[in-house]
């Protein structure tokens, strides 16, 4: 059955965020177009943390005092809630970390150090973020495995008429992001997962921009691991997911040691704790985990598809008005195969000028590499300039951004 | 002290019109200085005369405005002052002549040019100096 997204208005739900009623300087108000980098909070996120900290700060896990009850549950029931949200089977597949890139960390340091051998090929994909590259090649580096690349289009979409190829070399692992951070691509992930699959390797799905803008469901995904950050998706910095199959997560060794992370410590060795705890070691991101909780309730009561919709509403219309400054050049696939991110340049001015410029204005662009030097590379460019969008983004703000290139283009012109 | 216009306006111009833009023939030394994070490069020359002076300086690059006129700017600045003054030339100078307000955020953009001069000087003074361009290699700043 199909379903028909929900629709909210953006307009009124920009109330909700209290960061948007300011102003960078005295009368000119913020246009914040930077959200792939970090959303902004909404009231309820604040509020949570806030109410933690006076109400029911204490550290978790073995306390017998009230407020270490309290704040146990608090912190679980964030966990309780990311489950939900991701349609996890159990919280023991939720593991909290720093931000997606542990989570990967995790994962190549974990799964990775005990599954890697010499000659062993990992694939990931050219467009990744630096997060889901570093990791594997250090890992490649360290037990001597290969690296095969799934490339990318002209077009800005994964090019897979290659990919028999590469999973004919038997790869233990397959790590594709679900969406692009530079050009917005939403890569087919579930195909590429079932093609993985076949072939033995797992995957791994890098989720970042994916988890906060459209519904993400592990059970259909296909994937084996996921990895997000909070603070993309309305919640505090501090605090990421990694998802994965239990049975894997079963058989990995413990990433980092230390407090919370084992059952029992002899002087010369220890057990580990039971999943998720596993891999928390150290007294966790609390007020964070309430914090993401909060935020994904906030996320769940608007509906991931209504969230999905708005964006590519937005836009479609920014790549329409973009194209039309003389000079600006978008990168990535159409409207309808990407969310919410335009990456662009314009002639002769470097993206760092452009966002300089703009921000005078206060408009809030990301100029650089955006941690994907390799998929600037594929494309001959040291830089762009990038626009992206949430929820709270009105076609007003394209506007804003339109006026603002026209006045880049005539200092530069 | 000029206001943020004046600034910009002054960064502008030595965008648009670089002094001393190009390469030079038969240069001492030439360094090249690259800043990976926003890809701007700089190409120094510089030709020595007595007591290692600087007779003649000239830049080539590709990049923001702030890089490529920091650049024009650091020729006019290295012109007629000693190698060993050239290296101890401080990244105020560059900061307070393009306005501190304007390049703040951008310290690495705009030192790049005179962080490539200043190792120009020093590897002039440790005898491994290079003389073409096209053997220079990109170092990061």
């Amino acid at each position: 059955m199909a379903t028909v997204a929900k629709t909210f208005s953006a307009a009124e739900r920009r109330a909700d965020f209290p960061i948007l009623a300011r102003e960078v300087r005295p009368g000119v108000p913020l246009v914040y177009l930077d959200s792939a980098a970090t959303s902004q909070k909404p009231l309820v996120v604040l509020e949570a943390l806030d109410r933690y900290y006076r109400h029911s700060n204490a550290n978790v896990h073995r306390g017998i005092h009230t407020l270490a009850e309290e704040a146990t549950a608090l912190y679980e029931g964030g966990r309780e809630k990311v489950k939900r949200f991701i349609n996890a089977a159990s919280t023991k597949e939720v593991i909290f970390t720093r931000n997606a890139t542990e989570a990967i960390n995790l994962v190549a340091y974990s799964w990775g150090r005990a599954n890697i051998h010499a000659g062993d090929v990992i694939v990931y994909t050219a467009m990744e973020h630096h997060s889901n590259l570093v990791p594997w090649q250090m890992l490649a580096q360290e037990k001597g495995a290969r690296i095969a690349i799934i490339p990318v289009t002209d077009g800005g979409e994964l090019d897979l008429s290659g990919l028999d190829d590469i999973l004919a070399r038997q790869p233990r692992i397959v790590c594709v992001s679900q969406m692009s951070n530079v050009l917005g691509t939403i890569n087919p992930v579930t195909e590429i997962a079932a093609r993985a699959h076949a072939a033995g390797a797992l995957v791994l799905v890098d989720a970042a921009q994916s988890v906060p803008h459209l519904p993400v469901d592990v059970r259909t995904l296909g994937a084996d691991f996921i990895a997000f950050s909070g603070h993309k998706m309305c919640g505090p910095t501090g605090i990421g997911v990694l998802w994965g199959r239990q049975a894997l997560l079963e058989e990995m060794p413990p990433f980092m040691g230390g407090g919370d992370m084992i059952r029992r410590v002899y002087l010369d060795s220890f057990k580990p704790n039971e999943l998720p705890h596993k891999f928390e070691a150290g007294t966790p991101a609390i007020a964070e985990s309430v914090g993401l909780g909060a935020a994904v309730d906030y996320l769940s009561g608007l509906g991931m598809e209504a969230v999905q919709a708005h964006e590519r509403e937005i836009v479609t219309y920014a790549l329409d008005r973009l194209e039309e400054v003389p000079g600006v050049k978008v990168y990535g696939p159409a409207a309808n195969r990407r969310g919410g991110v335009a990456a662009f340049s314009l002639e002769n001015v470097h993206p760092h000028d452009v966002a300089q410029v703009l921000d005078r204005d206060g408009i809030a662009i990301r100029a650089g590499h955006h941690c994907a030097m390799p998929l600037h590379d594929r494309y001959g460019l040291p830089a762009t300039s990038r626009a992206s969008f949430y929820l709270y983004n009105v076609p007003e703000d394209v506007d804003h951004l339109i006026d603002g290139l026209y006045k880049v283009k005539k200092m530069f012109g | 002290m000029p206001d943020r216009q004046e600034f910009i306006d002054f960064i502008l111009d030595h965008y648009e019109n670089p002094r001393h833009h190009g390469a030079l023939d038969n240069p001492d030394v030439v360094m090249r200085g690259g800043n990976p994070g926003c890809g701007d490069i700089v190409t120094m020359y510089l030709k020595l005369g007595a007591d290692e002076r600087v007779e003649e300086v000239a830049f080539e690059g590709q990049g923001c405005t702030i890089s490529q006129a920091a650049a024009s700017i650091v020729t006019e600045k290295v012109l007629g002052k000693t190698l060993a003054e050239v290296t101890t030339l401080n990244h105020e100078l560059v900061v307070e002549e393009m306005g501190r307000e304007v390049v703040e955020h951008r310290i690495r953009c705009a030192t790049l040019a005179l962080n490539t001069v200043k190792a120009a000087g020093r590897k002039y003074h440790s005898g491994q100096a290079t003389k073409s361009a096209a053997e220079a290699p990109v170092e990061d700043f």
